[in-house]
């Protein structure tokens, strides 16, 4: 009887202390949640206001003639006609896209070969693999005027200097509309590369190497294992590598302002120094906001198609 | 809504002029002009105080001029005057943030040259602003290269051409290397400098911008002499007697060429005079006048004009303080002799100074001659500053390749200035 008694009883006490365990459990959770939004909130506000905010009125701007002093006056979509019809933009557009597929593209299987290359723990490689890292460091001003120096496009510029050892004669460079995006891209090449590398030494040392011994057991070749082994363990670094490359790409400005403002013949002209003319010299925002957020746009859909096609991959 | 957003958008500037604002006497002066000319402007505005008893607080700078002007209007907190090239006219109109002048407030009106007006009014023919300052291009020669190589001041196109080829290929610096050019020339896109530089030829040649007609504009550049003036350029710079990298270089690129001896000739302003007698050197430059092209001797002018801002609470105050930037005593502290700095004041504008007497030195009564007898101003088209973009890439399209067609690509810079007129309602169609 007892037995028969006791056992609901003791079936009933667990069942409440465990109902009120997930009550208190959820409060406390509640709770928990809400601390971290707190220590955010300062900073929140401060981007809200500093950062979020004018970026949305910026982009309201696009739909404007914008006057300074006056009101200014909605135009709809007439900015945005402008920009498809505007030959300027579309070579700018053209330039842009050479810029950013031949950088990413030499920039990433450089970068990989590096990262094959220096991979390892060994002091030696550490400090080559520092030495190598310093361009992607270094200010992009700064390797505008180094660019500059060096393909200087006097016959005893540095590059002119070396060619001319090999008996060709001094080139243009920077200065010959047909060369100039090229040294540019060079220039972007040079200086992701590094930045590449370390990604790609990063997304190595996560391979098992288990699978290594594997595939040597069953006497791969080194290019067997490259293909079936490494190249699926480093997708995620090929994401990553080729999507901050397209959004490092796309909004280019310093490197290409600093060396050659757009010239000659405007065969550098990027997107981003197209808006900037449009809006700090000709002080044209209306314009100038509706190309950037077409930009931006276009970034979002670029980032989009990039990781439909790597979750494609990974499967 | 938007301007409110705009103005939202700019806080930062808010803030700024928050912690800078200043009670309702005090008059407040912005000037576009090199670091160094604000020494020139604070005694000025020193000398105005403790004349008037009107504090200014002034503010100078030679960067991004025209976006903190952008940033004051949308923050709605503009200076009461601004002093800025007089070319700035049309784009601080469209802007809206200047007012109209009437030059009879303006003590001493009376003493201005009369064409130095031409630049102080928009294309509805009214005043809208008051020149304190004008000036117009010379040519900087290195006379020690020229002498040691035996050859004449260079008083035409071929001349110059002879002396560029002389200065690069006959060693003028006499280092046993051929690391020397004949000009050095801005020819980048960047703000314009292409069209700013080249107006100088085209008028030489006889060439011009714009026919002015009844109801407008009409875009003139596809002829003989415009065509002329570039393919003497051009020859400049295919035959390698310009500076390495002169295709985009800016005014910043070309003068270091000039002062480190790597170019011997330099077409400039007045402007330049201070910072080239300190290097390469007084006794190694020499001023002459432009050389003739096949139109005459022209060269650009232009000028520094004072701006009443919109909304200003200070107007009389303003309108005082433009009377003594244009009066003798003003003009005399503005031109900065002695003091070795740039010159807010270039050539007078107020007819009885006499910059000779004022300047003691003969190269500035070089560049007066050329303003007087040769200086062209930009067309008065409502803005200049479009068409002077779009004018520069067509120039440095040319420029950068030897073989570019160079009457079909100033047709094409036509149709695209007939576009940007007709955007400016001032196309003659």
């Amino acid at each position: 009887m007892s037995t028969t008694r006791d056992l609901p009883l003791g079936d009933d006490m667990p069942q409440q202390s465990t109902r009120a365990k997930r009550g208190k459990a959820r409060r406390i959770d509640w709770k928990g949640a809400s601390i971290p939004w707190l220590f955010l909130a300062p900073a929140l506000v401060i981007f809200t206001w500093f950062k979020f905010y004018p970026m949305v009125s910026g982009l309201t701007m696009a739909f404007y003639d914008v006057q300074f002093y006056g009101e200014s006056e909605w135009v709809g979509l007439d900015n945005f006609a402008r920009a498809f019809t505007d030959p300027d933009l579309r070579s700018a557009v053209a330039h842009t896209l050479t810029y950013v597929l031949v950088s990413t593209l030499t920039a990433s299987v450089l970068g990989f070969f590096l990262a094959l290359a220096l991979e390892g723990q060994a002091r030696h490689l550490r400090i080559i693999r520092t030495a190598i890292f310093l361009p992607a460091i270094t200010s992009a001003a700064i390797i505008a005027e180094i660019w500059r120096i060096l393909f200087n496009s006097a016959p005893y510029g540095v590059v002119n200097s070396v060619l001319d050892q090999f008996g060709i004669a001094p080139q243009g460079f920077l200065t010959d509309p047909g060369q100039a995006l090229w040294v540019l891209v060079l220039m972007q090449v040079w200086k992701s590369t590094p930045y590449d590398m370390v990604i790609f030494v990063a997304g190595l040392v996560g391979i098992n190497r288990e699978l290594y011994d594997a595939a040597n057991v069953d006497g791969a070749s080194w290019l067997r294992m490259l293909w079936h082994v490494t190249l699926p363990g480093i997708i995620p670094s090929i994401s990553v590598v080729i999507m901050l490359s397209f959004i490092r790409g796309f909004r280019v400005f310093a490197e290409v302002y600093a060396t050659t403002g757009g010239g000659p013949a405007g065969s550098t002209e990027t997107i981003m120094t197209h808006i900037y003319k449009a809006g700090f010299q000709n002080l044209e925002y209306g314009y100038a906001s509706a190309v950037s957020l077409l930009l931006l746009v276009a970034t979002i859909v670029l980032t989009l198609i990039q990781t439909l096609v790597k979750a494609r991959l990974s499967r | 809504m938007l301007k409110r957003m705009t103005t939202h958008l700019l806080a930062g500037a808010m803030l700024l002029a928050a912690t800078g604002a200043a009670s309702a006497e005090t008059l407040k002066v912005w000037s576009r002009q090199t670091d160094e000319s604000a020494l020139i402007l604070k005694t000025l505005t020193d000398a105005f105080t403790a004349k008037t008893g009107i504090q200014v607080e002034s503010y100078n700078t030679g960067t991004d001029f025209e976006q903190r002007l952008a940033r004051a209007a949308a923050a709605r907190d503009l200076p009461d005057v601004v002093i800025n090239d007089d070319a700035a006219l049309g784009q601080m109109l469209k802007m809206g943030i200047i007012e109209e002048v009437d030059p009879t407030k303006i003590e001493g009106n009376d003493q201005i040259v009369p064409a130095a007006w031409n630049s102080a009014k928009g294309a509805n023919g009214k005043v809208y602003s008051v020149p304190i300052s004008a000036q117009a291009f010379a040519l900087f020669v290195r006379k020690d290269w020229r002498e040691k190589l035996g050859l004449p001041q260079p008083k035409t196109w071929d001349d110059l051409h002879k002396l560029a080829e002389a200065f690069t290929k006959n060693d003028p610096d006499g280092n046993g290397k051929a690391d020397t050019f004949g000009m050095s020339v801005p020819a980048s896109t960047v703000r314009g400098y292409a069209s700013w530089y080249m107006s100088n030829f085209i008028w030489a040649a006889g060439g011009n911008f714009v026919k002015q007609e009844k109801g407008g504009f009409k875009p003139d550049l596809e002829s003989k002499p415009v065509a002329d003036a570039l393919g003497f350029m051009r020859s400049l710079f295919c035959e390698g007697l310009v500076q390495p990298g002169a295709i985009n270089a800016t005014t910043g690129d070309a003068l270091p060429t000039f002062r480190s001896g790597q170019t011997g000739i330099f077409l400039s302003g007045p402007y330049h005079i201070a910072v080239l007698d300190e290097q390469p050197g007084k006794d190694k430059i020499e001023v002459l006048p432009p050389p003739a092209g096949p139109g005459g001797v022209a060269a650009l002018a232009e000028g520094t004009s004072a701006y009443i801002m919109t909304g200003t609470k200070a107007r009389t105050a303003a309108e005082k303080f433009i009377a003594y930037l244009i009066s003798p005593e003003g003009q005399e502290i503005g031109m900065g002799e002695g003091t070795g700095h740039t010159p807010l004041v270039r050539l007078p504008i107020n007819k009885t100074v006499d910059v000779d007497a004022v300047r003691k030195d003969p190269r500035w009564g070089t560049f007066k001659e050329v303003f007087d007898k040769s200086g062209h101003y930009v067309p008065p088209v409502p803005n200049w500053t479009p068409i002077r973009m779009l004018t520069a890439e067509g120039f440095n399209k040319i420029l950068a390749s030897c073989n570019s067609d160079i009457p079909a690509e100033l047709k094409s810079i036509d149709q695209e200035m007939a576009a940007e007129l007709r955007k400016q309602k001032a196309l003659a169609e």
